[in-house]
């Protein structure tokens, strides 16, 4: 969340300050009023910090991973690191783990991206249509639990409630209805093909809320009097919503979507707790390719790490790229 | 002042920082009003490392489940004052934060207790992160370890382990089931009989389940492998997956799991999946009659049951004709390269080491945990075996009987990682995907060195 914050100043700040230029004096008069450069630039100074840390937490460590990645860098050695050019480039580029294991990202990602738009989005809608401000409120805070609960218990609950011999919905599968037995109750967890969904579905639950406030805010930006004219005017409900509405908050999806695009394929705790090493299982994507690489085998080739991780970054570029092609405005 | 005085004064300044009379404010300001100018900051930067490195107390680190598991290190760390006691940032076998400082020749630690040698003892050595106990071990405790563990953390004839925690693969099983079952309270002698008797416990309702084990391929395929030998080495080291033992071990596992809960292969949940396994939970449910795994797997599992004593535990069965092996591995102290304080952290390991309590509460429980875990000191067993206290169980016995064959895997670099590469691979086999059960362990050979070659 903070990097998502941290993201929204920069796109946000530097726009807001061409509208904060200073003026003293009657220009009429004395014609316009000499503004010195400090105050000229003002947003760009109060800006300052911030770049300097995103520039050395953020953007350094950047460059020394696209460094490494030239290189055969290997962590447990003291052996100097060689200049080798692509090579390992090539060799992620033709390992077939490296394919399966973006493929496995990318499928996680199709699943949670929806449910981090239509889900929150309806539910931010119908909470916008609540006159009774109280109810509202008491709506908001009830969506906004998951987002409070830290990680770590929020993966302890989700694995104890997908525990396959003692979790509550096999419980409720197997003992209260009797759709299935022990025998051949679902599988959630532990690389099965549920896993992912079953991981999506507990992402989705817990970033309910914290999306649902982007959209909210979003229609709370829209002016009244717009969807007013358009239902005197005869629109029906889906209508308002499909004209009005949602292309009044489409950059807002436009920032949703490209933060959680980033976000899911870069998923890499929920997989080393919910599925480890093992290379065949669909958690096994390319940041625990990565990882595995890194520091768990062999040597700990990290070089051929940062291939990896370059290759799935570029691939993730390219992707948002065409994302913010599909969502531009069209005004 | 005269030069002569600068310098008896500069030593006497010097010795009061050392005995921490002084700080290093003090230090400098004294020496520059004394005129001594810079030369305060001279002996700053040369002897302010070192008046801290031998002011630093001895600094040990565990992994955090020893802690968990043995309640009586607290009171062996009462008996060396100033210990920094830590726990160490590691998860899942990470050593990372161990390797960062190597690197700078640093360590913030003395001793690592919570190096297994065939996981990550290796690469430690790779590293340039530990070095040999050979200088600092007393001899008699090198003739008191169990030969087998010795040589277990040996690597090119230096001790680069001190051995502390045992866990050997056995069989664990449920009184009350198996009673229920109609069979006999006793561990099964062979695997047929292993086979047979989970049959019984299914048929006769006892419990869904017959027999579970922990998927991972050294908690598992390897000391199933020993029961029938335990010459199951290649000459590079690496765990043998052709040979005709691991081959049968294989074909065993498939027998097993058709008696067994559905999600037996899948990860565990917690550490990368090598823990929180789902034979445990089924175990600790009651919903299976016997289980092959380290003993403190079912000790700890027996702590959820209606009624623990119900919980027996053996040596793992044989074949017909097998050698009757399993496997071992300790869980033992690393002594950093670049750590201070090694003679203190040699009398530290052998006071934790040798603790009586420690080891009764291991073995015999405590109100929090029950971990099973043995020492790996002859002179220990010898001593329980002429006057046997009332708290020691059968078991214990049992197993110090298997430690003249048991064996621990082969230490190598891919140690642990040639059996997670494996298992997805040789799990074709189990699941039916793949008849041929050579064809399959052949390609976890060939995939162990495919991933070996890449360096």
């Amino acid at each position: 969340m903070s990097q998502d914050l941290l993201w929204a100043t920069l796109l946000w700040l530097p726009t807001r300050g061409e509208t904060a230029k200073v003026t003293t004096g009657n220009p009429a008069i004395n014609g316009p009023t000499p503004k010195s450069w400090l105050v000229e630039h003002n947003n760009w100074v109060f800006l300052l910090p911030t770049v300097l840390f995103f520039v050395w937490y953020q953007v350094y460590p950047i460059v020394r991973v696209v460094w490494i990645s030239f290189t055969d860098y290997k962590y447990l050695t003291n052996d100097p690191a060689n200049w080798v050019g692509f090579d390992n480039y090539v060799e992620a580029l033709s390992d077939p783990l490296m394919w399966d294991s973006l493929g496995r990202a990318a499928y996680f990602t199709a699943m949670f991206l929806p449910g981090t738009i239509i889900i929150p989005l309806l539910l931010a809608v119908l909470i916008h249509g609540v006159q009774n401000q109280r109810l509202a409120t008491v709506y908001r805070v009830i969506l906004l639990i998951p987002a409070v609960i830290p990680s770590t218990l929020v993966f302890v609950l989700w694995k104890w409630m997908y525990n396959y011999q003692i979790g509550p919905i096999n419980h409720f599968l197997v003992e209260v209805t009797g759709w299935f037995t022990y025998r051949n109750a679902p599988q959630w967890l532990g690389g099965t093909d549920l896993t992912l969904p079953s991981v999506a579905i507990m992402e989705v639950w817990w970033g309910l809320g914290y999306h649902s406030v982007f959209f909210l805010a979003g229609l709370a930006a829209i002016p009244k009097d717009l969807p007013e004219a358009a239902r005197i005017d005869g629109a029906g409900e889906w209508q308002v919503f499909w004209h009005i509405i949602l292309p009044r908050l489409q950059p807002i999806m436009l920032i949703l979507v490209i933060l959680r695009f980033g976000t899911s394929m870069g998923v890499i705790d929920e997989y080393l707790i919910f599925g480890g090493f093992n290379r065949e299982s669909p958690t096994y994507t390319w940041t625990i390719f990565m990882y595995d690489q890194a520091f768990k085998t062999g040597l700990w080739r990290q070089g051929f790490a940062a291939a990896i991780g370059m290759v799935g970054s570029l691939a993730m570029m390219v992707f948002v790229t065409w994302l913010i092609y599909i969502f531009r405005s069209r005004d | 002042m005269r030069k002569e005085k600068e310098l008896i004064y500069q030593q006497q300044l010097r010795q009061d920082l050392l005995d921490r009379k002084m700080d290093r404010r003090e230090f400098i300001s004294k020496t520059l009003t004394a005129g001594l100018g810079l030369a305060g900051v001279g002996v700053i930067s040369n002897f302010g490392n070192f008046a801290q490195a031998q002011s630093r107390p001895l600094t040990p680190t565990f992994y955090q489940w020893i802690e968990d598991l043995h309640p009586g290190i607290p009171q062996v760390n009462s008996r060396f004052p100033d210990v920094n006691y830590q726990i160490a940032p590691v998860e899942g076998f990470g050593i990372e934060r161990f390797v960062a400082e190597a690197k700078k020749k640093d360590s913030t630690w003395d001793v690592y207790v919570g190096q297994t040698p065939f996981v990550e003892m290796t690469a430690m050595i790779e590293a340039d992160v530990i070095e040999p106990w050979d200088n600092y071990i007393p001899k008699d405790v090198i003739d008191d370890i169990i030969p087998s563990i010795r040589e277990e953390c040996t690597i090119n004839g230096k001790m680069y382990g001190w051995p502390f925690l045992l866990d050997v693969i056995g069989t664990g099983w449920h009184a009350g089931i198996v009673k229920e079952a109609g069979l006999p309270d006793g561990a099964p002698a062979t695997w047929q009989d292993y086979l047979s008797r989970a049959d019984q416990v299914i048929e006769s309702g006892a419990a869904p389940f017959g027999a579970t084990f922990d998927a991972n391929g050294w908690r598992s395929l390897a000391p199933f492998t020993h029961s029938l030998s335990s010459d199951v080495y290649t000459s590079e080291g690496l765990f043998d997956f052709t040979g005709d033992a691991a081959i049968e071990a294989l074909m065993l596992m498939k027998n097993i799991m058709s008696k067994s809960h559905p999600d037996i292969m899948l990860a565990g949940t917690s550490d990368g999946g090598v823990n929180g396994t789902p034979d445990e939970v089924a175990f600790a449910a009651q919903r299976v009659g016997y289980y092959n795994k380290y003993f403190n797997a079912p000790l700890r599992m027996a702590q959820y049951w209606d009624n623990p004593k119900d919980l027996r535990m053996g040596p793992l069965p044989k074949f017909a004709g097998g050698e009757g092996s399993t496997v071992f591995w300790t869980t033992g102290a690393a002594l950093f390269k670049h750590g201070k304080n090694k003679d203190k952290a040699a009398e530290y390991v052998k006071a934790l080491t040798y603790d009586q309590q420690i080891w009764k509460d291991s073995i015999a429980g405590t109100e929090t945990a029950h971990p099973g875990q043995l020492p790996p000191y002859k002179s220990l067993y010898a001593g329980w075996k002429s006057s046997q206290p009332d708290w020691l169980p059968d078991f214990v016995d049992l197993v110090r009987g298997q430690l003249d064959q048991a064996k621990a895997i082969t230490n190598h670099l891919f140690g642990l990682q040639q059996f997670q590469i494996g298992k997805p691979i040789w799990e074709s086999y189990l699941k039916g995907e793949e008849k041929n059960p050579r064809v399959a362990m052949q390609k976890v050979v060939n995939a162990v060195q495919a991933e070996m070659k890449r360096g």
